[in-house]
């Protein structure tokens, strides 16, 4: 598993357009279950796995306990992992930085960048590469 | 030459750029000058105004950044150096005063970079990271945030050297050896 991370508009998606141009695309639909990603699954196809943020906003505002949710998200990523060696699919995520700005005022926007810096960690931590993402150049972190 | 410096609020980007500003005018023997881009707007805006300028001394030449960027340079001899302090005000009056969208955005700013190379300058431009933030909803915030980073990636592009700045210390991104 590999991991691009960047803020809003640091040029995520061309970072890995260009260096997988022929991966498939799966973007997460908010309220549908995390593994429809099975569907872009192909044997030996390299799956970019895409739209975190909308679908964990839909997801915090049904499920009200944050470690359950984060613990879906790691039950999530260690599928994923099982499916990339059993399929030969190699999984590229891109996830957002959202943590370094002011506390925001609103209580569901604080879960929302909590459950992001969660499931940055606990991606990272699975991952073999980790790239940052910053106004269009990239540096490897892992 | 022509570099990139940003960070957060009070990081020291402004204290590294006019460093780098320095260092290039040194080689060369030429002119400082800054172009500003912050106005007065209130008493707090005047006085960090102020607190700039005299963080900066007497050695630099101040000119107004204007929003047409390809005209900022115009009589500036070869060899100065040129320090364009901060892209994030710009950007701001560029969108929200003058309505630039980011095609109109870009080709001032190429303007600016055109001209440097052009008249053998070289040019520090610095900038503030707000894109790692959780971004406000309202249409007009992200439409400013894309504005800026469609400006920082056209920057860090073309820049001979991309510096981030953390309490102080430079983190080089690009640079030229490399």
């Amino acid at each position: 598993m590999q991991l691009f991370i960047g803020g809003a508009g640091a040029g995520k998606h061309a970072a890995v357009s260009e260096r997988f141009p022929t991966a498939r695309w799966h973007r997460l639909t908010p309220g549908d279950a995390l593994d429809a990603w099975n569907e872009s699954l192909a044997d030996g196809m390299i799956l970019v796995v895409t739209g975190w943020t909308a679908w964990l906003e839909a997801a915090l505002a049904v499920e009200r306990d944050d470690d359950r949710l984060r613990g879906r998200l790691v039950a999530a990523l260690e599928t994923l992992a099982v499916v990339e060696s059993e399929a030969g699919s190699p999984v590229v995520l891109i996830l957002p930085e959202m943590g370094r700005g002011i506390v925001p005022m609103e209580p569901e926007l604080r879960r929302l960048r909590d459950l992001v810096g969660w499931l940055a960690q606990d991606a990272a931590a699975r991952a073999e590469a980790v790239w940052y993402v910053r106004h269009g150049l990239i540096k490897a972190l892992k | 030459m022509i570099a990139f410096v940003s960070g957060g609020a009070r990081s020291g980007k402004s204290e590294v750029a006019e460093r780098l500003a320095r260092e290039c005018r040194q080689a060369g023997g030429g002119t400082l000058y800054y172009l500003a881009t912050a106005t007065a707007s209130d008493a707090e805006m005047a006085a960090r105004i102020a607190r700039h300028r005299r963080d900066r001394g007497a050695e630099w030449h101040t000119r107004e950044a204007p929003l047409a960027l390809g005209s900022a340079l115009d009589g500036i001899d070869p060899g100065s150096s040129v320090l364009l302090d901060c892209l994030t005000l710009w950007a701001s009056r560029a969108r929200f005063e003058a309505g630039f969208d980011s095609a109109t955005g870009t080709a001032q700013f190429e303007a600016l970079l055109v001209a440097t190379r052009a008249r053998s300058l070289d040019l520090v431009v610095v900038s503030n990271d707000l894109n790692e933030a959780v971004l406000p909803g309202d249409l007009a915030t992200r439409g400013y945030v894309a504005f800026l980073q469609c400006l920082h990636r056209q920057l860090a592009r073309e820049a001979d050297r991309v510096v981030e700045v953390v309490a102080g210390i430079a983190i080089d991104w690009k640079s030229p050896s490399a």
